[in-house]
């Protein structure tokens, strides 16, 4: 019988520290997966923690920890070449068809980026895919700033980009939350836009009130809700909301449902 | 007849007060453990109508103080006694003459586990039990029941005082670690438990066995032990030269053996008592400043049997105001 | 048709029996209660039929027979992960209200995402006897949930006088009576007609109903002890917990365990963020699932009226009381 709940040897491939507790995992994995899907990351004897997919390749998944508590602490005492044990992919994640040929604007805070990566990552790199593509990622300070290197990258790539931060010592950042950006983006066809908003739900909740000023509509835009997640497999109950359990039936949610979700 | 003449020593000794009222007694009606029906407070009422003034005072030892009553009338009063007497199942040696004797005091008790969700024993039954083995008795002894270490009672102002515990019996297969001892031991205890690997461990040198933890865990994994334990302290008093509270003497000891060592300490106060003490009466308490707590703890333990799991103190220093 | 057992009967069946099984039913626990000399009724396996508490709701529900509290689900050691064999076969005795939890528990662990590996093996080598109930108790509500009768068990038993009526209608539990002759005899399975509660159950609660101000009074009044899930059938809720052991830190294991949506720390994720912080919104969360989200995502209610969780609580506060009030904005069942 498959145990579900059996974990996963998974080689780190490289590791790529961002900030000083946010460190990029890079760890082998073949197989279907899709941006905004996580897995159950573990160090036997420590725990396990739901980490999102923040970037896809041929025969790996980034997966973009932050260092808060004992699971996270133990897996930041690994290097390339260790392993750590992994299962899933779970939830749904976010489906590139949902935004084909739509001006898609994707607006992120904080760890809030990991769950899009891929998604601006798949469009930077097939520009005709869409007809437009935004996107607005805050962090808290310039030495929060995550995906330095991605970041470079989309710079180059057809893209509005926007980096801000909630605060600056240094001169040359946007300073301001994610909110102050998003009446600046021009939509041709406001009917043709898609919309992703992921973050802290606070973030989330003044980020989709500006796209309802700019009148976007319920069913254009996309949220991911990060909640506890002990088993990924709609048994433990921990990220019930309502009706829904967020492992099973999200944590990506169009916002006809996702404006339902209630804690 | 209108002259009185009556031995106030018998009197005493028979439980009623001479009062600053000329011709006035008070009848003293002792209720152990604190612990009466209603019968008995009717049959008080009755006494205090037909005999006192109609007024009755509640005792701090938990007894009745019947005022009012005119000292020709003890007799009588003695006789209405004895429904109460035999309701109560105090030890007589002749039926129809009142309470046998006051030196030792009424038995006190809190409510105890008959009512108290804390209290980890009945407190009133052991309370007759030791009632039972030391009465009649005039040695100065003030012994107190309490149900846990909250001490309502106020077991430690007393010769002995008897705090009930309980050990925890922890069964780690039905703990979800909800904290809920944890948080019940710290917030209302001794804060002797802590979380290891999501389990809990008990500081046993520092739990009171007061059974907190048992109440508040949502799971049954902690109960009560299957034996009952007390902890006796002792030769705690109130009064006019030393005041202080009783000291540790056993703990995790058994019901068996805290009756045989007030039992045994009689005895002791028998021999050592000072013969030229006002009224034949000297506080056990300061019988035992005098001979010394060695030869007090060698009498307490004579013939006894402890439990394996009993701890006895080597030695007991108490301290208090000394007011001479 | 079933069978007239007297004790010495019983005795060898339980001996046939306690070869392959352990039976499982709700006995007395003397002087385990939570105050000083208070006893409770729960699952624990049994020696003899006659442990069987028939006359008492058990304090505790079946599920601790099928999902234990806490349950190793994994050993490590430096380099491999270990699973626990396989647990002894099960033969559990539960009124018609917990089998009708079983299809709440089989729900979550079976059919709503990926099966259950660890509930599957327990489930599957299990049995079940639904115990005759011939009288309702303290705050039993079944009648008003559908859950006073119940399908699919393996057997059925209640007292008589001799011992027990029993019928077997697995034909592999069967096999364990084969040797015993006792009497062929047929009597009606006993069953709850009618609660001293009845209970309406809210229909059509307002699209609101979660800021109502019904819920605030619980903030003040609930101390989030969680006795309410512990006790009830139907919740399934479960945290892991990994640990290293003490005497040897390179081998540890992997636990699941209970968890209550009304204690601290349940909804906590990374980074300090934590849901429902508030005792009423917790009871909330709790109290629109067992009657409306299971319902709305399973198709019937959750809760199975056992009243269990109304008798447990140290607050005095009632379930049955809080449906009451919903019913009242919401219109119910009854009407």
């Amino acid at each position: 019988m498959n145990n579900a709940y059996m974990p996963f040897l998974s080689q780190i491939q490289k590791v790529i520290r961002h900030t000083d507790i946010e460190y990029t995992f890079r760890m082998h994995y073949v197989g279907e997966v899709k941006p905004g899907q996580f897995f159950e990351v573990s160090v036997p004897k420590y725990g396990e923690a739901p980490i999102s997919v923040s970037g896809i390749g041929e025969d790996y998944v980034d997966l973009t920890i932050r260092k808060v508590g004992k699971v996270t602490n133990e897996i930041f005492e690994n290097q390339e070449g260790k392993s750590l044990f992994m299962r899933g992919p779970y939830g749904n994640g976010f489906l590139p068809e949902n935004y084909r040929g739509k001006e898609l604007a994707v607006v992120a805070g904080g760890t809030g980026v990991s769950p899009v990566k891929g998604i601006i990552d798949y469009f930077g790199s097939h520009p005709e895919e869409v007809t437009s593509l935004t996107v607005i990622a805050g962090f808290k300070s310039p030495k929060d700033v995550l995906f330095k290197e991605d970041i470079e990258r989309w710079k180059s790539q057809k893209m509005d980009l926007t980096i801000t931060v909630d605060a600056a010592e240094e001169p040359g950042w946007n300073v301001g939350l994610v909110t102050k950006y998003i009446p600046d983006i021009t939509f041709e066809n406001k009917e043709n836009a898609a919309v992703i908003v992921v973050g802290p739900p606070v973030m989330m909740k003044f980020a989709v009130a500006e796209f309802k000023k700019l009148d976007i509509a319920d069913h254009q835009i996309w949220i991911s809700q990060e909640r506890k997640m002990c088993c990924g497999l709609g048994k433990c109950g921990h990220c019930r909301m309502g009706d829904t359990y967020i492992c099973l039936d999200g944590p990506v949610f169009n916002y006809t449902e996702g404006k339902k979700l209630l804690d | 007849m209108m002259h009185v003449d009556v031995n106030t020593k018998k009197l005493k000794k028979n439980a009623f007060r001479v009062t600053k009222h000329r011709d006035i007694v008070a009848s003293r009606v002792r209720v152990p453990g604190g612990a009466c029906n209603a019968e008995v407070l009717a049959q008080v009422a009755a006494i205090a109508r037909e005999y006192g003034n109609g007024q009755v005072h509640i005792t701090t030892r938990q007894g009745f103080e019947i005022e009012g009553i005119s000292i020709r009338d003890m007799a009588k009063v003695n006789e209405k006694l004895q429904p109460i007497i035999e309701n109560l199942e105090i030890n007589q040696e002749t039926p129809g003459t009142g309470y046998a004797s006051s030196g030792t005091r009424n038995v006190s008790a809190c409510v105890g586990n008959r009512v108290c969700p804390f209290g980890n024993y009945n407190t009133a039954a052991f309370a007759k039990r030791i009632e039972k083995a030391i009465f009649p008795n005039d040695l100065h002894f003030k012994i107190a029941l309490t149900g846990c270490a909250n001490d309502c009672i106020k077991a430690r102002m007393h010769d002995f005082g008897i705090i009930g515990m309980t050990e925890p019996q922890y069964d780690p297969n039905r703990c979800v670690s909800c904290s809920a001892c944890i948080k019940g031991c710290d917030q209302l205890s001794v804060d002797a438990l802590h979380m290891e690997n999501y389990k809990i461990v008990r500081n046993t040198e520092k739990c009171v066995g007061c059974g907190v933890c048992v109440t508040k865990c949502p799971t049954r994994a902690w109960t009560r032990s299957r034996k009952k334990y007390y902890r006796l302290t002792i030769m705690g008093r109130t009064g006019k030269k030393n005041p202080r509270l009783g000291e540790d003497f056993l703990l995790w000891a058994d019901e068996d053996t805290i009756v045989k060592v007030i039992l045994n300490t009689y005895k002791f106060a028998k021999e050592y008592i000072d013969p030229k003490a006002p009224g034949g009466k000297e506080h056990v308490g300061y019988i035992i400043d005098r001979v010394g707590f060695k030869e007090f703890k060698k009498w307490a333990l004579d013939g006894v049997e402890l439990p394996p799991e009993t701890i006895v103190k080597d030695n007991v220093y108490w301290s208090g105001i000394y007011f001479r | 048709m079933g069978n007239l057992w007297n004790k010495e009967a019983l005795s060898r069946l339980l001996e046939n029996l306690k070869k392959d099984y352990d039976v499982f039913a709700p006995r007395l626990y003397a002087g385990a209660g939570c105050y000083s000399d208070t006893d409770i009724v729960r699952y624990g396996i049994i020696e003899s039929f006659d442990e069987i508490v028939w006359d008492e709701k058990s304090d505790y529900s079946f599920k601790e027979a099928l999902l234990p509290i806490s349950d190793t689900i994994m050993y490590f050691t430096e380099n491999s992960v270990k699973i626990p064999e396989e647990k002894r076969k099960r033969l559990i005795f539960l009124r018609a209200c917990d089998l009708n939890a079983l299809k709440r528990l089989d729900e979550i662990y079976l059919h709503n995402g990926p099966e259950d590996f660890y509930y599957k093996n327990i489930r599957e080598n299990a049995r079940f006897i639904l115990m005759g109930c011939s009288q309702s108790f303290k705050s039993c509500f079944c009648v008003s949930m559908g859950t006073n009768q119940a399908e699919n068990y393996d057997g059925y038993a209640h007292p008589t006088e001799e011992g027990l009526y029993l019928e077997l209608k697995d034909e592999a539990l069967s096999t364990y009576a084969e040797d015993i002759s006792v009497p062929r005899d047929s009597q009606e399975i006993q069953y709850v007609k009618e609660n001293e509660e009845t209970v309406p159950i809210p229909e059509t609660l307002p699209e609101n109903i979660a800021s109502h101000e019904v819920w605030k009074e619980y903030s003040g009044r609930c101390i989030g002890c969680g006795r309410c899930n512990f006790v009830c059938p139907t919740c399934t809720c479960f945290t892991m917990q990994d640990i290293f052991y003490r005497d040897n830190e390179n081998a540890g294991e992997r636990r699941r365990v209970w968890a209550s949506c009304q204690v601290d720390g349940y909804s906590d994720i990374a980074g300090g963020i934590s849901f429902r912080k508030d005792q009423g919104e917790r009871m909330r969360f709790k109290v629109l699932h067992k009657i409306q989200n299971y319902k709305n995502r399973f198709g019937y209610p959750m809760c199975v009226g056992c009243g269990r969780c109304e008798n447990v609580c140290p607050e005095y506060i009632s379930y049955i009381e809080c449906l009451n009030k919903l019913s009242a904005i919401g219109g119910n069942s009854h009407e």
